[in-house]
């Protein structure tokens, strides 16, 4: 990552878009920057914590993205400029704030900056969103980025439109934009000599009713002349065009790519909005005016399109002289990534010219070739995760326990659950905090019958995002469910970022460690601590704990450190191999259980000797198989003293 | 061997899902997959052998008496009410210290302790209970660890599993003490040796138990729990009929349940068993109606015989001829049972052609169905 704070205007760098984003923020004279993880906006908060302690700064991992959002807010109106970046499912959490706070406007402080970046194609998401409507839904002046120079100048100049307006205002990213690389051209970096000081007049909005909503409407008009004349909207082609190319967002690179593949320069053009709401509806006028055939070429929803045609519903009928085409005519698909083919088949389809960009012979060979050489693989837990052994240890309770229970599952790496690196014991994974919401519902139906155990689970960091309400909701209403939070003592999923409970924050400063237990024990419920590792204690305790029904909600923390996080710190803990003496295979006795069930990716199957055997190089050296190794085929020597002292318990 | 093609699915589907499995353990403890837990045969994940040992060793998949026989006796199947045996006699342990603890006259204690003393086996697969009165298969090494399993619990314990997780490293030769279905398992397991496991050469002595039914575990376990102060009792007997009586002894003296009430926690399976003596064993064991503090003892094979020899010898126990009338209502005990069961069975397929699991000589069946 290149130093996010150099001081040379004019340089050309080579930028992630999030790191892009950063620069633009820190070029704006931004002190408060907030987040919550969440792939794919987690590079933005830790560029800008790596530089705010020399650039007199402050930046936050909130716990959750509503309270990240509404320090934010708090920072805006002590008169400084600040800035949340948050994934959809972030902002979906921090929209109540949010849905207050543009009635309420910044109380005449600093600039206020939302930047949502989405995941189109559901890549790292629970869902598939397009959040642009939330702007026009909460009526917030809503911007989107082409490139990674445009990330980082709508960044900036966003706080200077948020003071004037005296109004949040959104960026909306996507993964393509936040997580590539591209060169962007560095600005100046302003000194901070701003002390905070609160001009807070009287809340006159509180007063004003539906009057601050007409207010606020006002502003969107100031915001629309503004857009009317932006650098950010653009316009690439011949003055009358065949088809009009209506583009914003990443998709102006796939719009400028296919055309310029096809050559068709000359007779398609390309309006770029980096302004997308309010619309700027002279500019869309002029241009509509000039061609009559317009694409729509835009991810996720039809967002631009519907603006588009609602504005063109309400032009005199002598002006509504053109075709639209786009997710509605079903020319690009309105669920995930666009790309350059979609663009391209689009544009021929309108053009009657056609694009080969591929050997059709070549096509094929590439379809069945991949077909035999490349493997479907589901996504798996790394070698030596500590979720493996909890979910084992728990797939053994829930069996023997015998009355079909099941996990609901959260977000997080704990979600493999799902699928077979976690057994498949989860039968739902919701949002964050919905593996224990769910499970929460689930076990107040034992009043009417309902039978099996419910566990819901959840990680460290998900607990304390989102986790602590419901726990509290199922201690008060009695609810009948176990809380497993896997506690790896890291936020995994998205790149080991620090929690309440890991003694650090995003500028590195050492914190209290608020215990999770400790919090489960002001809520007065059952907890039990378990090293996921010690399989036998482990599963005793969850049998234990899913049959003590009788007041409500317990909880089982499972507590391991990451293995990734541990093996930057320590060697690997053991040296595991198979002994093919005793490796029965896939006989009767044994049916591959280790390469099979437990698949930990340092577990291979052997197709010529018939046996399983350590992978040494993914092997993590974590010794766990040798516990579960029905005859005791996999052995392990503690290479590090500590590492010998957990109790082994072949699983015969 | 028909039973060869077939796996953990069609045990499931044929036997435990059919209200068929006995608890015996014979599939328990043998992979990773079965287990005898609280009651319950328990599959903790999928295996997709479509042959395994787990359907071979059932005591309630096909079995062919017969071959059985000639495994055991080297002879086919004797088709009288008791099996092939050499001799019937009572006995009793001469040990007062054993006699107290034990049911009946603890002739099975001692003749495990005696086995263990010559060196017939170095260790025993017996049953013993905890403090819930939960019947649990446990190994014994000498004969303090004997005399803890001293006593009947009437509850199906799931011996074989026990035996299943002996190690192949094992080279210890192991006596075991079962019911009739628990020694046919162990039975089937001598006709096809167990791959990979404990050699099954080194079980050297194989004591039956008489049985007529066992009680389900969990389901009983969970009334005695609703009725009695468990921790407060010393031991368990049905006496003989016509007691009906199942009875509870305390250091307070005796609680006494209803055998009728007590019937309605027997195991559904052991309607369809046709083996009241353990006719596979070594020796069979049981009670001495009207004969209090004595052992109706079948001697059936050499082993068997060598033992009954050498604790005699030893004047570790004491024995007495059997008399008539007691022989005469044993054998008669024992072949109403194979006439019930077979009643049953033919009543649940619904033809005297499907016989479920039993191959019997078509004699023997019009015999028992008369």
């Amino acid at each position: 990552m290149p130093d996010i704070d150099m001081d040379a205007p004019g340089k050309i760098v080579l930028m992630m878009g999030n790191e892009a984003i950063a620069r633009g923020a820190l070029e704006a004279g931004v002190m408060v920057a907030t987040s919550y993880p969440g792939t794919p906006t987690s590079e933005i908060l830790p560029a800008i914590a790596d530089v705010a302690e020399r650039r007199n700064i402050y930046a936050e991992w909130s716990v959750n993205e509503a309270v990240a959002m509404m320090v934010a807010a708090g920072a805006a109106f002590g008169g400084v400029r600040a800035m949340s970046s948050m994934k959809q499912n972030g902002t979906n959490v921090a929209l109540d704030f949010i849905s207050t706070l543009v009635m309420r406007g910044l109380r005449q402080g600093g600039g206020l900056v939302l930047i949502d970046s989405d995941d189109p194609g559901t890549r790292n998401s629970p869902n598939e969103q397009d959040t642009r409507p939330v702007a026009k839904w909460l009526d917030i002046p809503l911007l989107e980025p082409g490139d990674f120079q445009e990330a980082k100048d709508m960044t900036r100049w966003l706080f200077e439109l948020s003071e004037e307006l005296d109004s949040i205002c959104m960026l909306r990213c996507v993964s393509k934009i936040s997580h590539s690389r591209g060169n962007v051209i560095l600005g100046e970096l302003p000194e901070i000599k701003l002390k905070p000081k609160p001009y807070l007049p009287l809340d006159l909005n509180m007063w004003r009713g539906v009057d601050s909503h007409a207010f606020l409407h006002r502003k969107l008009e100031r915001a629309r002349e503004i857009f009317e004349s932006s650098p950010f909207n653009q316009y690439l082609g011949p003055d009358r065009a065949e088809l009009l190319i209506i583009t914003c967002g990443s998709c102006w690179l796939h719009a400028r790519e296919a055309v310029r593949l096809m050559g068709l320069g000359d007779r398609v053009g390309i309006l770029k909005l980096g302004t997308l709401s309010p619309l700027p509806e002279k500019l869309i006028e002029t241009h509509l005016e000039k061609a009559k055939n317009v694409l729509f070429v835009e991810e996720t929803d039809p967002f631009l399109e519907r603006s588009v045609m609602e504005f063109f519903a309400s032009l005199p009928a002598e002006k509504r002289t053109n075709v639209f085409f786009g997710k509605r005519s079903g020319h690009i698909p309105a669920y995930g990534e666009v790309n350059p083919d979609l663009a391209i088949e689009a544009i021929a389809d309108l053009t009657g010219e056609t694009y080969v960009s591929r050997d059709p012979a070549y096509n094929e060979k590439a379809e069945t070739g991949s077909q035999k050489e490349v493997i479907p693989r589901s996504g798996a837990l790394c070698a030596g995760c500590p979720h493996r052994a909890s979910l084992w240890a728990i797939k053994t309770a829930l069996k023997l326990d015998g009355r079909d229970g099941f996990i609901t599952a959260d977000n997080g790496c704990n979600g493999g659950a799902i699928g077979p690196s976690g057994f498949y014991l989860a039968k739902t994974l919701m949002n964050m905090g919905g593996g224990a919401g769910v499970a929460d519902g689930l076990g107040i139906l034992d009043r009417f019958g309902f039978g099996q155990p419910v566990i819901g689970g959840v990680g460290d960091s998900t607990f304390y995002h989102a986790c602590m309400p419901v726990l509290l909701n199922g201690v008060w209403n009695k609810s009948n469910f176990t809380l497993v939070v896997y506690d790896n003592s890291v936020t995994a999923m998205t790149g080991w970022q620090p929690t309440p409970g890991t003694g650090t924050t995003a500028m590195r400063h050492p914190a209290d460690v608020i215990k999770i237990e400790d919090i489960c024990q002001a809520m007065g419920v059952r907890i039990e601590i378990c090293d996921p590792f010690d399989l036998k204690a482990t599963t005793g305790t969850m049998l234990d704990v899913i049959r003590d029904e009788d007041h409500g909600p317990r909880v089982v923390i499972m507590r391991r450190e990451c293995e990734l996080t541990r093996a930057r710190r320590e060697p690997r803990p053991f040296e595991v191999w198979v002994n093919p003496a005793l490796c029965l295979g896939d006989a009767c006795g044994c049916d591959r259980l280790c390469t099979r069930v437990f698949r930990c990716p340092g577990l291979r199957w052997n197709e010529v000797t018939g046996q399983s055997m350590i992978d040494e190089v993914l092997c993590a050296g974590c010794g766990v198989c040798a516990d579960i190794c029905p005859v005791g085929a996999i052995e392990r020597r503690a290479l590090e003293p500590e590492a010998g002292d957990r109790t082994r318990e072949v699983a015969r | 061997m028909e039973s060869m093609a077939k796996g953990p699915k069609e045990l499931f589907e044929e036997v435990i899902n059919q209200g068929l499995c006995t608890l015996c353990g014979a599939c328990a403890g043998t992979c990773p997959y079965l287990v005898s837990y609280q009651g319950r045969i328990v599959q903790l994940d999928h295996c997709t052998r479509s042959e395994g040992e787990c359907y071979q060793y059932c005591p309630r998949t096909h079995i062919d008496l017969d071959d059985v026989s000639r495994k055991i006796f080297n002879q086919p199947y004797a088709e009288g009410e008791l099996g092939t045996f050499t001799e019937v006699l009572i006995a009793r342990a001469s040990a007062g210290s054993i006699r107290k603890k034990a049911q009946y006259g603890g002739v099975v204690t001692s003749l495990i302790s005696l086995a263990m003393d010559e060196g017939m086996i170095d260790r025993a697969i017996l049953t013993a209970t905890d403090d819930d009165k939960m019947p649990f298969p446990f190994v014994a090494s000498n004969r303090t660890e004997v005399l803890r399993s001293a006593g009947s619990s009437y509850m199906a314990c799931s011996v074989l599993e026990a035996y299943n997780r002996l190690s192949r490293e094992d080279h210890d030769k192991i006596g075991i003490v079962g019911v009739p279905c628990q020694v046919l398992g162990l039975s089937k397991m001598k006709m096809n040796s167990p791959a990979h496991r404990f050699n099954i050469e080194n079980v050297s002595l194989t004591i039956g138990l008489f049985c007529t039914w066992a009680l389900s575990p969990n389901r009983f376990q969970q009334y005695l729990r609703d009725h009695l102060n468990l921790s407060s009792v010393i031991r368990f007997d049905i006496p003989p009929p016509p007691a009906e009586r199942f009875d509870a002894y305390t250091p307070n003296g005796c609680v006494s349940i209803g055998l009728d009430q007590v019937k309605e926690y027997r195991m559904p399976t052991c309607a369809y068993c046709l083996d009241m003596t353990s006719e596979f064993a070594d020796i069979s064991v049981g009670s001495a109606e009207g004969l209090p503090g004595w052992n109706t003892l079948i001697v059936r094979t050499k082993a068997g015989a060598d033992l009954m020899d050498r604790a005699k010898s030893a004047g570790l126990v004491e024995t007495g001829v059997l008399p008539d009338e007691n022989l005469t209502h044993l054998k008669k005990a024992a072949w109403n049972k194979k006439k019930r069961a077979l009643k049953e069975i033919v009543s649940r397929t619904g033809s005297q052609d499907n016989l479920l699991y039993v191959a019997l000589s078509p004699q023997m069946a019009e015999e028992l169905l008369k």
